[in-house]
Formats: structure tokens, sequence, C-alpha cells
């Protein structure tokens, strides 16, 4: 049926599986007792999935684009690390005003946080390992921070150890672009081992959480290393947003 | 940019569980309060009837799911997106975001003060929705979110739902029914609900393909 809404019928196609994550991970046991025994059940796409807030700035606090230092400028412990990047649609289309939430351990491998209380490793008084960026009209953001370290899963009998990794938050277009996920460093050992990265099959979606080095030279300072992690969120759209 | 992306074609970034560290403090004062549209005090309220919902997140075994996340997206009183998708986005009440995020508590408690949703003539499948909230659950040990969908008890409009009727099974779609209590934290002008989201086995909440 020829509808004013046909255009939107194709805008969220499903995930194709093998670029996502399988859901029960081996030795991964918390994945056991959370994933639903049943299989998900299909619905149409309707207005509320395609849709979403706009306008969520308003409500959550803009907070800190540089995590490398406190706010009265003493310097966490660590590599200093610049991360840039574009937020896109499957279009390549610049999502634009998108707020990225960014979390990390430390350089030491911990995080400020009460579930980490356990952690044999310290805390950095100088590093929340908390950040807030918006994407602006190319749809690019970035933030400063330092390396964080890597950490053996806490009560893990196993010794996993988590490589370096920074958690990602993202908001996309709506409902249905909503991502969260974790950008990895380039060769590091861990990558090969680390449980969470390699649940996705797909040799190239694993690729797609990991960073790529930025020349030395392409940098605006010496003192900090350059990784460029484009995020691209479910969507098809014929216009970028907020025209 | 004035570029042509048509023949672009990405995919889109693999998403990875949320973990156990997800920063505390983003976790706003007002952000379980879908009544309030900005975090600046003073703000306008959204328009309609005020609504509080509440229950717990279990994981299989019905143990507490605590340490989740738990999100929400609805449109306003009158069943309309402020966002560019919807035809009627001019309509919507500019005091209702739409969207609200809670940490669970040690006991898996999560709550929401919003407006109940209107509503709506759905352009994409010309169906009517119900009143409907749609809400993403994300925890360590999900790789992915789990999305399910919140009704209202009494609402004719449930039987001709398109998603409501993507669960065939009667007493499996009644998990998504928030039913009347009398909730604690609920506030005198509010109508509470109380519905609890069971990852896992016996009466297993329907989630949906995200």
């Amino acid at each position: 049926m020829a509808s004013p809404s046909a255009p939107f019928a194709n805008r969220f196609a499903p995930y194709d599986d093998r670029t996502q994550p399988a859901m029960r991970v081996e030795g991964y046991r918390e994945t056991l007792v959370r994933v639903p025994a049943r299989a998900p059940y299909t619905r149409p796409a309707t207005l509320s999935d395609i849709t979403g807030p706009l306008n969520l700035a308003q409500k959550l606090d803009a907070g800190v684009s540089d995590l490398s230092r406190t706010p009265s400028g003493e310097r966490a412990q660590g590599q200093l690390v610049r991360v840039c990047g574009q937020l896109l649609d499957e279009d390549g289309v610049p999502v634009r005003g998108s707020i990225i939430e960014v979390w990390q351990a430390n350089a030491a491998g911990r995080y400020l946080h009460k579930m980490d209380a356990k952690s044999p490793f310290p805390v950095d008084p100088n590093f929340s390992g908390a950040g807030r960026c918006v994407t602006d009209a190319q749809g690019r953001y970035e933030y400063l921070t330092i390396k964080p370290g890597a950490y053996p899963v806490p009560s893990h009998p196993e010794r996993w150890w988590r490589p370096p990794h920074i958690h990602l938050s993202v908001f996309g277009e709506g409902f249905m672009s909503r991502l969260v996920t974790q950008m990895f460093f380039p060769g590091d050992p861990l990558n090969a081992q680390d449980r969470i990265l390699n649940s996705v099959p797909d040799p190239a979606g694993r690729e797609r959480m990991i960073a790529q080095p930025v020349p030395m030279l392409e940098l605006p300072r010496a003192d900090v290393l350059g990784f460029r992690h484009d995020i691209v969120v479910r969507g098809h759209r014929a216009t970028p947003m907020g025209l | 940019m004035g570029t042509k992306h048509a023949d672009v074609k990405l995919v889109p970034t693999p998403s990875c569980t949320v973990g156990p560290f997800f920063p505390a403090h983003y976790f706003g004062a007002t952000d379980n309060d879908l009544t309030v549209a900005s975090a600046v005090p003073g703000a306008q309220r959204a328009a309609g009837s005020k609504v509080y919902i509440g229950g717990c997140v279990y994981e299989a075994g019905r143990v507490p799911r605590w340490n989740g996340i738990v999100e929400l997206w609805q449109p306003d009183a009158g069943g309309r997106f402020n966002h560019p998708n919807d035809p009627q986005h001019g309509l919507a009440d500019r005091n209702f975001m739409g969207w609200g995020r809670r940490a669970t508590e040690d006991d898996g408690y999560y709550d929401f003060i919003t407006v109940r949703p209107g509503g709506y003539e759905d352009p994409l499948t010309g169906a009517t929705r119900a009143p409907h909230i749609n809400v993403s659950v994300m925890s360590s040990g999900l790789m992915r979110r789990l999305v399910t969908v919140f009704f209202f008890p009494d609402e004719l409009a449930n039987a001709g739902d398109p998603v409501f009727n993507a669960v065939p099974d009667p007493a499996v779609r009644e998990r998504m029914i928030l039913k009347p209590a009398k909730l604690d934290r609920a506030p005198a002008d509010a109508t509470a609900y109380r519905l609890d989201i069971v990852l896992q086995g016996e009466d297993e909440t329907p989630f949906f393909v995200d």
C-alpha cells in the first residue's frame, strides 16, 4: 500500500546476528542466568520505535570531554589518549546532537565504582573515569582521557582478563538506534582472549569495536596517543537529523 | 554536508554489555521522573494524568537483578512524540521528553513517575497503538539490551494493538500489563502500578527482537 509512511518501512532493519554478539557467552556465567530462556518475539516497528529523545541534553548534564584532569586541573596518572570519531547511521549520514556517554577504568585497571571496591588496584584521586560528549553538526565527537588498564574480571575463578577498553553509551536518532558498546585498542594481546569482544562471531564485526591509530603528525599535540573510532548506529534516514 | 550518502552501506557497531561499572552519578535526580522534561529547577511539568510504576527486575531463580538499568520511551499524554518522524510532532507536549532511566536497587527495585501515554494511529502499520511504554533493560551479563513493552489494564485498545498481539499466548501477554497496586513510594496524586520484569525463568517477561 502506498502511503506517506512507506519510506519508514525499512529504516530499522533487524540486526544481522553475525555482526552482533551472541547472548550466551561461554565462560561469562552471568549471561547464563540473565538471558531469557525464550527466543524474543517479533513485532512490527511502529512510531514509538523510530522516535526517541532529541533533547536529552536538557536533562543529562553536559559532563566533561576531558577526563584526563580534575575540574581543578590535576592530571590523572597514565598515558594521554585522544579519541575522536564520527557517529553515523547505516547510510553514512552523520547523527548530530547525540549524547555519547563514556566510562572506563583508570590506568591501573580500577573503576571508581562501588562494584570495584575489592579491586587489588589503586584508585587514582585525579581520575573519575566518566565523561559525556555531544556530537557536532558533522556527527563528530572527541574526548581526551588516559589509557585504561587491563584488569581481571572480579571473582572469576578462570582469571579472565579484560583488555583495555572504554565503555560507550550512545542514543542516536531513536529508540531503535540506542547502542551500548565498548571500544578496544588495536594490537593488544588480550583482545584475542576477551570473551566479550570475541562474542561477536564475525571478525569484521569485532574490528568495528577496535579503534584505529591516528598518525602522530595528524594530532594537534605531541603528548597524546590518538585513536579514531567511528560509531555506526542502526537506521537509515533520508536527511541528516535536525533538518 | 551536501554529499550523497545513498550508496554508503555501513554495518552497525556491535552492542556490548553495559557491565557492572556504569557511573552512579550518571543517574540524575529526576531521570526517573518523566513529568520533568528539564533538569532546570522550576521547569514546566508535562500535561496528563500522573502515573507511578514500580517493580523488581529478577534474573533466573527470582534472584534480584540489582545494579541493572531500566530505560523508558513513550509518547506524551496525547499520543505524540517530539520527534520529526512523528507527523504530528508539532503538536507534541514540549514539556514532556518521554525518556527516563533508573538503576535497579539492591532488591531489584526500579520505579518511574510519568504521565499516562496516549494511544495513536500508527503511520507505519495503519494500526491503532494502545497506550504503551517501550522499556529497555541493560545489565552485566546482557550483551544486548532486552526490549519489552508495558501496557495498561482495562484498556480496550490493547486487543487491537499489533505489538500486544505479537505475543500469541494470553497468559504471557498478561506479563506486559501493569497491575494496579498500592506502592509506598507512589506520590499521592499518581495512579500506581506494579510490574516485575523477569529476565529468565517462571513468569518470564516477553521480550521482543531488538
